[in-house]
């Protein structure tokens, strides 16, 4: 194991030993998987002493996260008030105390994969990720870092070091729902995050943005079509029941022991809904659905 | 020192330990190989009981899912730095009367995360405490007694 001084030590190592190297947080997904044998790092890179990179920040219009900020840091984090009650949600049905003590914000970008709870929110925020390598930054939306399961756009001399999104305005809500098994240490069978931004007095839908846990492979991502739907309409019933449909059309969900697909579409359409209507009433509306 | 071995400096129950660990070594194998600190329990290994569950400058963690070497410069607490035979923590006297022990094999983790909650809020409600402990699984006793036992501590520690 490589144990850093700091972040350029750490580039430094990375950079002259590029192959690998397995990077790790607090290492709460990596002994899993190796005692799983799924993955066999000759050498891991401990991350967890970079106390400089545990930060959430308002930087203008901008909110900055560190890649190594935990899962309990970031529910409680003053930075993030009344408008980001979306995180608390995320944390609170994310892993169990425990988990959520030592599971970064980074670690679960990087994991890549439909557990990881965080990813439909930060999909839904339009969240870019910073990678930074010894020559240097490069900035990337968060969706075209995320190329598939456990698959990321991470050079191997490179590093996560924060996802930063803008700021929601007074008339943009954020919600997120999730459905498994039990309600504490479970892998979701189904998430779904909905940004809304609209106009409260015509009930204008000026923007949305609508992310699972699974859309057509085994990564969260974005549903397109169900958002092309709602955008630039008067949010009402009939308009949410016409996007279900076309949901119902987008997904393309697959079966395996957790759950069969037809489950998870009729549930997605659920959560799509309860986030929606969640988002509506954090805008001051009332009962949507 | 090569990558693969490291000096391990870390405090648990309040004593200072210089020892030399393996990269591979779990903080849980180091509590109860090297230190013989047995009252911590190895469940599933995998993050999914919390049996495991030791407190890390001050928060839960779970000791299956952290390298030795992670927890460097840490406070390590075990369920043996709380109470002796002669004189019990308030916990584990109310675990004894309610009987909320019944094959005791998560308990030195119930205990631990219950008093992490006590010492944050003196006064849980029931759903607080339900969470607190919602990362350890018990297949005994049906969390009731358990609940029950946390509830009649916080009184007595409030006391």
């Amino acid at each position: 194991m490589f144990v850093p001084e700091d972040l350029t030590d750490l580039l430094e190592y990375l950079d002259s030993h590029q192959s690998d190297v397995h990077l790790i947080a607090n290492g709460s997904d990596l002994i899993n998987r190796i005692q799983r044998r799924e993955v066999s790092p000759k050498v891991i890179a401990d991350l967890s002493g970079l106390s400089e990179l545990n930060y959430v920040r308002k930087d203008g219009e901008t909110v900055k996260i560190g890649a190594l900020t935990t899962i309990a840091d970031l529910a409680k984090s003053p930075a993030l008030g009344l408008r980001y009650e979306v995180f608390r949600e995320v944390a609170a049905k994310f892993g169990a105390p425990s988990i959520r003590n030592v599971a970064t914000v980074g670690g679960n970008i990087c994991a890549a994969s439909s557990s990881e709870d965080l990813l439909p929110v930060l999909l839904v925020l339009d969240a870019k990720v910073r990678l930074r390598s010894k020559f240097g930054e490069r900035i990337l939306p968060l969706e075209e870092f995320l190329k598939g399961k456990r698959l990321i756009d991470l050079k191997a001399n490179e590093i996560l070091i924060e996802t930063i999104f803008q700021e929601l305005d007074e008339d943009s809500a954020c919600a997120f729902e999730k459905t498994g098994m039990r309600n504490s240490l479970i892998i979701a069978l189904v998430s779904s995050a909905v940004y809304l931004r609209l106009d409260k007095n015509t009930r204008l839908v000026k923007d949305v943005r609508i992310a699972f846990n699974r859309v057509t492979g085994k990564i969260p991502e974005r549903a397109r079509l169900g958002e092309k739907t709602i955008r630039g309409k008067i949010l009402n019933p009939q308009l949410i029941e016409e996007t279900t449909s076309v949901l119902g059309n987008e997904l393309r969900l697959s079966s395996d022991f957790r759950a069969t697909s037809e489950y998870r579409h009729d549930v997605d359409c659920v959560l799509f809904k309860r986030a929606l209507g969640r988002c509506f009433t954090r805008l001051g509306g009332h009962e949507l659905v | 020192m090569s990558l693969s071995k490291h000096l391990l400096k870390f405090n648990v129950n309040g004593k200072d330990h210089a020892l030399v660990v393996e990269s591979h070594e779990r903080l849980l194998d180091v509590l109860r190989e090297r230190l013989g600190l047995k009252g911590t329990k190895e469940g599933c290994s995998t993050g999914d009981c919390g049996i495991c569950t030791v407190l890390m400058d001050g928060k839960l963690v779970n000791s299956c899912l952290i390298f030795a070497v992670q927890a460097r410069n840490k406070k390590i607490t075990t369920i043996e730095a709380l109470g002796t035979a002669e004189n019990l923590h308030p916990l584990q006297r109310a675990f004894m009367k309610w009987n909320a022990c019944q094959c005791g094999f998560c308990i030195p983790a119930m205990i631990l995360a219950s008093k992490n909650l006590l010492d944050q809020n003196p006064s849980p409600t029931d759903e607080e405490i339900r969470n607190a402990i919602s990362g350890i699984l018990c297949r005994c006793t049906g969390y009731v007694k358990i609940i029950d036992a946390v509830k009649t501590a916080a009184s007595e520690l409030r006391r």
